[in-house]
């Protein structure tokens, strides 16, 4: 796994509000579908700097497309948390 | 409602010998059997042969003809949610792909367009709509948005049969993309453009396509619903991410402390 796959899970997960905002993540095909505690403290704005090709907001459910790359970034996501 | 066990509602019968015959016996264009030796066959009344030949009608297994009879209609065309093209699919189903076009030109992105491309609203695109038909029959209608900027030539020697194979040409082929599908009744516009005479159930999908990092295509399909399925492969889902439970850091265990838990495991 490549640093930048590492910095950009970081990035997502820190705009995200962080470890302590995730209750779940699901890694879809070309999007991770987070289930956080608190969604107003999501930063879309970073998502998108962190690489993010669009993001959807359903209530306390945060989708972040990210492409074909999801399998990468899911693993280092699973190490951070 | 609880049914008697070992009975099954007589329509539903009928429809499984229907549906029987047109996989074995019968041919794309064949009639079925009249209503009336249906009925005389089953012994049931001609409600029950209607309310049989009106589901295969309605899931378009038949196809009904006023004055005429009903008839085995054309085999659905099932088509892979995947990255390729219309044209791409039907050939690979052994049909062959055509195209209308009906509007090709450079227009300005409305919001909709921008926002699925990633650009500002205004910015010029190219767009192409076209009728796509397979072996001569209309199959759905496609509206597609390029940005003008990434393939600034790709309409200069008219529409391309092929959208991805232009933007392969040029270094931007498709690698990954996100479908979306909704179910809808066809507007009378596209009705007549698909031929569709007593169904106008349609399927509506939007797909982004993107080469890398780059959103070099936004497609608007209308299918129609009697001619298309939709075939899509599945896979087991990914484990769900979930964050490690926060331990207060304990002091490990020794065989002692462990032997004199007075609540031990059982």
């Amino acid at each position: 796994m490549s640093t930048s796959d590492q910095e950009r899970a970081a990035a997502i997960l820190a705009a995200l509000g962080g470890v302590d905002n995730i209750v779940e993540i699901d890694p879809c095909t070309t999007r991770l579908r987070a289930l956080v505690t608190d969604p107003d403290v999501v930063d879309t704005a970073a998502l998108k700097a962190a690489g993010a090709y669009g993001v959807a907001h359903h209530g306390r459910v945060v989708q972040v497309v990210v492409g074909p790359e999801v399998d990468t970034i899911a693993s280092a996501l699973d190490d951070l948390m | 409602m609880a049914q008697q066990a070992g009975r099954r509602h007589k329509h539903l019968v009928v429809r499984d010998y229907l549906a029987e015959l047109i996989a074995t016996e019968l041919d794309v264009g064949d009639a079925v059997p009249s209503e009336r030796a249906l009925t005389e066959r089953f012994d049931v009344s001609r409600m029950t042969v209607r309310q049989a030949l009106d589901a295969l009608v309605a899931e378009g297994t038949l196809v009904r003809e006023q004055g005429r009879g009903t008839f085995v209609a054309p085999r659905h065309a099932d088509f892979e949610m995947r990255l390729t093209t219309f044209g791409e699919e039907a050939r690979r189903r052994g049909l062959e792909p055509g195209a209308r076009v009906l509007e090709a030109g450079t227009v300005p992105a409305n919001p909709r367009v921008a926002r699925a491309l990633d650009l500002a609203e205004g910015t010029d695109v190219h767009h192409v709509a076209r009728l796509r038909t397979a072996d001569g029959t209309p199959m759905s209608i496609e509206s597609s948005w390029i940005p003008v900027h990434l393939a600034p030539d790709i309409l200069g020697d008219g529409v391309p049969d092929s959208l991805y194979a232009a933007l392969r040409d040029v270094g931007l082929g498709p690698t990954w993309g996100e479908d979306t599908l909704q179910a809808a009744d066809a507007t009378t516009t596209e009705a007549e453009l698909l031929g569709m005479t007593s169904q106008h159930a349609v399927m509506r999908t939007e797909r982004r396509s993107y080469s890398e990092q780059t959103a070099v295509m936004f497609t608007r399909s209308t299918f129609r619903g009697d001619r298309y399925s939709v075939f899509v492969p599945l896979r087991e889902a990914r484990p769900m991410l979930v964050p490690r439970p926060a331990r207060p850091p304990a002091p490990a265990p020794t065989p002692a402390a462990l032997s004199t838990t007075p609540e031990g495991a059982s």
